[in-house]
C-alpha cells in the first residue's frame, strides 16, 4: 500500500458529488502484508479452535440469554479483549483491516460473541485509543487489554437515540471533579463491564455541548440494571447503566471540555469496521451452511443446487458478500492509512454491509426451507443476531440521511463563495440548508471547473475499460443529481428526506461499485487464477447498480413521493389501515 | 528441562477427502491441501509443555524445541507450535515426499546430537503414512531408551526418571524410565490428570480437551519473534538414507454410502448375509 503521495484530507465520495474521482484515494486496494496474513491465519485457526468447540453451547446460550462467566474468562485469558490495544501497552496492535478480519471469524461462530467483543474494542474503549492522552493510555489500557476491565460506550438514553446531542445525562463541574447524574440505556456490555466511555453535558445553554469522561465501576454511584430479554444477540450483555452524583475526576475528562458530540462521533466512524468485519463474516457462514444444505437436500429426484432459483439465491449472495467485504476493506485501508474525512464511506459500508447481510441470511434460510425455520438449526438465530445491526451503531435511515447531506455539504465547500456558510451547515447539519438557496447560480462554475482534470480513472487495468466508463458516466449523473436535487429544492433540501435519501441510495451504489472494482483490479494486478470468477461479480453487481442509479436518478424529477406521504397521513389520521372487507 | 518435539505437517483431515493421486500412481499430490499439525504431534506437544510449565500459575519452567522436516512453507506449522507456548524451532529442509521414516530418524538423530535434549516426545505416528516406526528407530540410533504408546507420564526430577503408563492392546503396561528416552504418545495423553511433572500443584487439572491447547492470541504474537532455525541434513552432517520406496498410490473404492433400513433383527441377520456378504 503506497497512499503516502496523497492528500489524507481528501474524501472520496465528497469528491465524487463534485464529479471528481479521486483514484489515488480508492486505489491501491488495501492488502495485507504476508506477515499480517500469516499472523491472522494463525488468529483464524486459534479462534477456530476455541468457539468452534462452543458450537452446542452458543446455542445454549442464546436460549438461556446470557454468557456463563467461565466463557466470558476464557475469551480473557484468550486476549480477545486486546485486538486493537497498541503492543507495549499488552494489546495486539490490529490495525482496521486486521480488527476487522479478526471479528469476521468470531462472527463466523457467534453473533453475540463479536458483539461483545467489538462493543469493547469498536466503541467502549475506541475514544480512549483515539483521544487519550498518555495518562489515561497508561492507566488503562494494560486492564482493558487482558480483559481485566471490559469497556461500555454509554451515549444512547431514554429520550435521545438518533439525535444524540439531546441527550439529558449532565455533568457539573466541582474543583477537581465533575459531578455526573444521569441514565444511559441499551448499553452492550454494560453486565460486565468496569470502563464506562459517557457522554454527558456540560453546557446546558448550548445544544450539542457534551464532554465524553471516562468511568469505572468502582466509582461510588454507579450502577446497572438487569440484563436486558433481547430478540437477537440475547446472550451479549445489555442493561441500563446510571450515575447517581458520580464524582469523576478532571484527569477523566477525554478529549476536550465541549467536544463530546465530535468525539463520539469519530468513535463511531472509526468502528465501523468491525461491525461491516462481522457482517461479512456471518454471510460467509451463511453461504457455507446454505450451499452444504442445498447439495443435500434433493427434491424431485436431485440436489436442490440444481434448481435455476437456487442458485440465483446463491449467486447473489456470492456478489453480496464479495462487495460488502470490498467496501469494508476500503473503509479499513483509509482509517489505517490515516485518511481524515472518511466518515461518509465509513457509513456506507455501514449500511451496505448490514442490509447484504439482512438479506443473505434472509435467502439462506429460505433455501434452508422448513430447516431454517426450526430452532436446532442455526439460520433463524442468525437472521435474529443480525437484525439489530441496521438499528444500532446509527440507524441506516439517519446513516442515509448523513450520507447525502454530507455529500451535499462537499459541494458547497468548493464554492468559495459559500465557505462561511458551510461552517454552519456542518455544526448543525440538519438546519443548516438553508443557505444553500443561492446555490443554484454557483453551480454552473463547479460544472466547468471541477470537471477538467480527474474525472477519469487513469490506473485501472485495461480489462476493466468499459466498467471504468460506465462508472465515470454514472459520476457524472451523481454530481448532476446532487446540483439537481439543490436546484429543485434549495434550502428546504434539509426537510427533504425522501429526495435525501435518494441521493444517498445512488452514494451508496457508486461507492460500493468503486470498492468492487478496486478490488477486482487488485485480483488483476496480482494475475489471481480466478479473476475471470471475480469479474462475473463485477459485471453483476455493476450492471444492477448502474440500473438502480439511473432509475434514482430519474426519480428525483418523476416520483410517487406525494402519494406516499399522502397515505402516510391517511394512515396517521386514522391510526390504523383505513379499509377493511367488512 | 528441555525436550525436543518433532513435528510434521499433514494434509488437514478434516479435508481427507481432497487429498488425490497423481495421474501416473507414484504420488500423492499436496495441491490445494491445506496443512495441519499431525494431531499425534499436536498431543505429544501439549505432554512436553505440560512437562515444562507450572500449570496452575501458566508460567513456563523449562523449554520446548520443535523441530520439522519439510519444505520452507512448513515454517507455519512450526510458527503454530511456537503459538501453542513452545520456545523456539527448527526447519530442516528437505522435500518431504522424498522422505521415509529412516531417514527422518536419521535426521532427528543429528538434531539430538546437536540439541542434547533431556527427553524427545513425540507422536505415535503421523495420520498420513500411518507407519509408527521413527519414534522406534530413533531409540534404536541414539541408544536411548524407547517409552512409546505413552497415555500419562510423570517425574519429580525435571525428567531425570519417569514413569510412563503404556496403552497396548493388552492392557495398561506402567514402566519406569531413565533420560534421556524417546516418549512417543497416544491420545489419552490429553486427559486432564495425565502429565504430572512434580511443579504443576499435584491436583490440578487440565481442561477436557479433544486436542492439544488452541493458541491464545497473545501466544500468536509472542511466536513472531520467537526463532525458527533453517538447516539442512548436510548442515548437520547427516546423510540419511532411503529404505523404502512407495511404488504405486490407489484411492480407496468409493462407498456406496446407501443406507438401508430394517425393521427387526431377524431382517438385520437376513440382510448382513444377503446384502452387505459379512456374515
Amino acid at each position: 500500500m503506497s497512499h503516502s503521495e496523497t492528500d489524507k484530507s481528501v474524501s472520496f465520495m465528497r469528491s465524487l458529488c463534485m464529479g471528481q474521482i479521486e483514484e489515488d484515494v480508492l486505489l491501491p486496494f488495501p492488502e495485507m502484508s504476508e506477515d499480517e496474513k500469516e499472523t491472522l491465519r494463525g488468529v483464524a485457526e486459534a479462534l477456530g479452535s476455541m468457539l468452534g468447540a462452543h458450537t452446542e453451547d452458543f446455542r445454549h446460550w442464546d436460549r438461556e440469554g446470557h454468557f456463563p462467566e467461565s466463557f466470558i474468562e476464557e475469551l480473557k485469558e484468550f486476549g480477545a479483549f486486546g485486538l486493537v490495544i497498541p503492543e507495549e501497552h499488552g494489546g495486539l496492535g490490529f490495525g482496521s483491516m486486521a480488527y476487522s478480519r479478526a471479528l469476521q471469524e468470531v462472527a463466523k461462530y457467534d453473533a453475540s460473541t463479536a458483539v461483545t467483543i467489538g462493543a469493547h474494542s469498536s466503541i467502549g474503549m475506541r475514544g480512549l485509543l483515539l483521544f487519550g492522552n498518555e495518562k489515561q493510555n497508561a492507566r488503562f489500557y494494560p486492564k482493558l487489554a487482558t480483559g481485566e476491565m471490559i469497556a461500555a460506550f454509554c451515549l444512547t438514553e431514554p429520550g435521545a437515540g438518533s439525535d444524540a446531542a439531546s441527550i439529558t445525562t449532565k455533568a457539573t463541574r466541582e474543583g477537581d471533579e465533575w459531578v455526573l447524574d444521569g441514565n444511559k440505556l441499551w448499553i452492550t456490555n454494560g453486565g460486565i463491564a468496569s470502563f464506562f466511555t459517557v457522554f454527558a453535558k456540560t453546557d446546558e445553554g448550548r445544544k450539542g455541548g457534551m464532554t465524553a469522561f471516562l468511568v469505572t465501576s468502582d466509582m461510588e454511584g454507579v450502577s446497572v440494571g438487569p440484563h436486558e430479554d433481547k430478540m437477537g444477540l440475547r446472550a451479549s450483555s445489555t442493561t441500563t447503566v446510571a450515575f447517581d452524583s458520580v464524582r469523576v475526576p478532571a484527569a477523566n475528562v477525554l478529549g476536550e471540555v465541549g467536544q463530546g458530540f465530535k468525539v463520539a462521533m469519530k468513535i463511531l466512524n472509526s468502528g465501523r469496521t468491525g461491525l461491516g468485519g462481522g457482517s461479512v463474516g456471518a454471510m460467509k457462514k451463511i453461504i457455507e451452511l446454505a450451499t452444504a444444505q442445498a447439495s443435500e437436500r434433493k427434491q424431485f429426484g436431485k440436489p436442490i443446487a440444481e434448481y435455476g432459483l437456487v442458485r440465483r439465491k446463491i449467486g447473489h449472495m456470492v456478489v453480496d458478500c464479495y462487495a460488502a467485504e470490498a467496501v469494508v476493506s476500503v473503509v479499513a485501508g483509509l482509517v489505517d492509512e490515516g485518511f481524515e474525512d472518511y466518515a461518509v464511506e465509513a457509513a456506507i459500508s455501514k449500511v451496505y454491509a448490514t442490509e447484504a447481510l439482512w438479506r443473505t441470511v434472509d435467502e439462506g434460510l429460505q433455501i434452508a426451507g422448513g430447516n431454517g425455520f426450526m430452532c436446532e438449526f442455526p439460520y433463524e438465530r442468525m437472521l435474529r443476531d443480525c437484525r439489530i445491526n441496521r438499528i444500532f451503531e446509527g440507524t441506516n435511515d439517519i446513516l442515509r440521511l448523513f450520507i447525502a447531506l454530507n455529500g451535499m455539504d462537499g459541494v458547497a465547500s468548493q464554492l468559495k463563495e459559500l465557505v462561511s456558510v458551510r461552517k454552519s451547515i456542518f455544526s448543525a447539519p440538519i438546519k443548516g440548508f438553508g443557505v444553500l438557496q443561492d446555490y443554484a447560480a454557483k453551480h454552473a462554475q463547479l460544472a466547468t471547473g471541477a470537471r477538467v482534470k480527474g474525472t477519469h480513472f487513469t490506473k485501472l487495468a485495461p480489462e476493466l475499460g468499459k466498467h471504468a466508463e460506465a462508472f465515470e458516466q454514472a459520476t457524472r449523473e451523481l454530481a448532476s443529481a446532487v446540483d439537481r436535487i439543490l436546484r429543485k429544492h434549495g434550502k428546504d433540501i434539509i426537510g427533504k428526506q425522501f429526495a435525501s435519501n435518494r441521493l444517498a441510495e445512488i452514494m451508496i451504489d457508486l461507492f460500493v461499485w468503486a470498492s468492487v472494482m478496486a478490488r477486482v483490479n487488485a485480483a488483476i494486478e496480482a494475475k489471481a487464477s480466478d479473476v475471470e470468477t471475480q469479474l462475473r461479480i463485477l459485471e453483476v453487481f455493476a450492471g444492477r447498480a448502474g440500473s438502480r442509479i439511473r432509475a434514482n436518478f430519474r426519480k428525483i424529477d418523476d416520483n410517487d413521493d406525494e402519494h406516499i406521504k399522502a397515505l402516510s397521513d391517511h394512515a396517521f389520521e386514522h391510526g390504523k389501515f383505513g379499509w377493511d372487507t367488512l | 528441562m528441555k525436550i525436543l518435539v518433532p513435528i510434521k505437517r499433514v494434509a488437514d483431515p478434516d479435508n481427507a477427502n481432497k487429498v488425490k493421486v497423481s495421474g501416473d500412481g507414484t504420488q500423492v499430490t499436496s495441491e490445494g491441501l491445506e496443512w495441519k499439525m499431525n494431531p499425534f504431534d499436536e498431543w505429544s506437544l501439549e505432554a512436553a509443555l505440560r512437562l515444562t510449565e507450572d500449570g496452575a500459575k501458566k508460567t513456563r519452567t523449562g523449554e520446548v524445541v520443535l523441530v520439522t522436516i519439510g519444505p520452507k512453507d512448513a515454517a507455519q506449522t512450526v510458527r503454530t507450535g511456537l503459538s501453542m507456548g513452545a520456545e523456539r524451532g527448527i526447519l530442516v529442509e528437505a522435500n518431504d515426499q522424498e522422505l521415509d521414516s529412516n531417514m527422518v530418524a536419521q535426521i532427528l538423530k543429528a538434531i539430538v546430537d546437536k540439541e542434547k535434549p533431556d527427553l524427545v516426545v513425540m507422536g505415535k505416528q503421523t495420520v498420513d503414512g500411518d507407519s509408527n516406526v521413527a519414534g522406534t528407530v530413533l531409540a534404536e540410533l541414539l541408544g536411548w531408551p524407547l517409552a512409546n504408546y505413552a497415555m500419562s507420564l510423570a517425574t519429580d526430577d525435571d525428567g531425570k526418571t519417569l514413569t510412563v503408563k503404556r496403552e497396548l492392546d493388552t492392557g495398561v503396561s506402567t514402566i519406569k524410565v531413565t533420560g534421556p528416552a524417546v516418549i512417543t504418545t497416544s491420545d489419552r495423553i490429553l486427559k486432564p490428570e495425565s502429565v504430572k511433572n512434580g511443579v504443576t500443584p499435584a491436583d490440578f487439572k487440565y481442561p477436557e480437551a479433544e486436542g492439544g491447547r488452541y493458541a491464545s492470541l497473545k501466544g500468536i504474537m509472542a511466536a513472531k519473534k520467537k526463532p525458527i532455525d533453517e538447516v539442512t541434513a548436510a548442515s548437520l552432517g547427516a546423510t540419511p538414507q532411503k529404505t523404502l520406496s512407495y511404488l504405486k498410490f490407489e484411492l480407496p473404492a468409493a462407498r456406496s454410502g446407501q443406507t438401508t433400513f430394517v425393521e427387526s433383527v431377524e431382517e438385520l441377520v437376513q440382510k448382513l448375509k444377503s446384502d452387505a456378504k459379512v456374515l
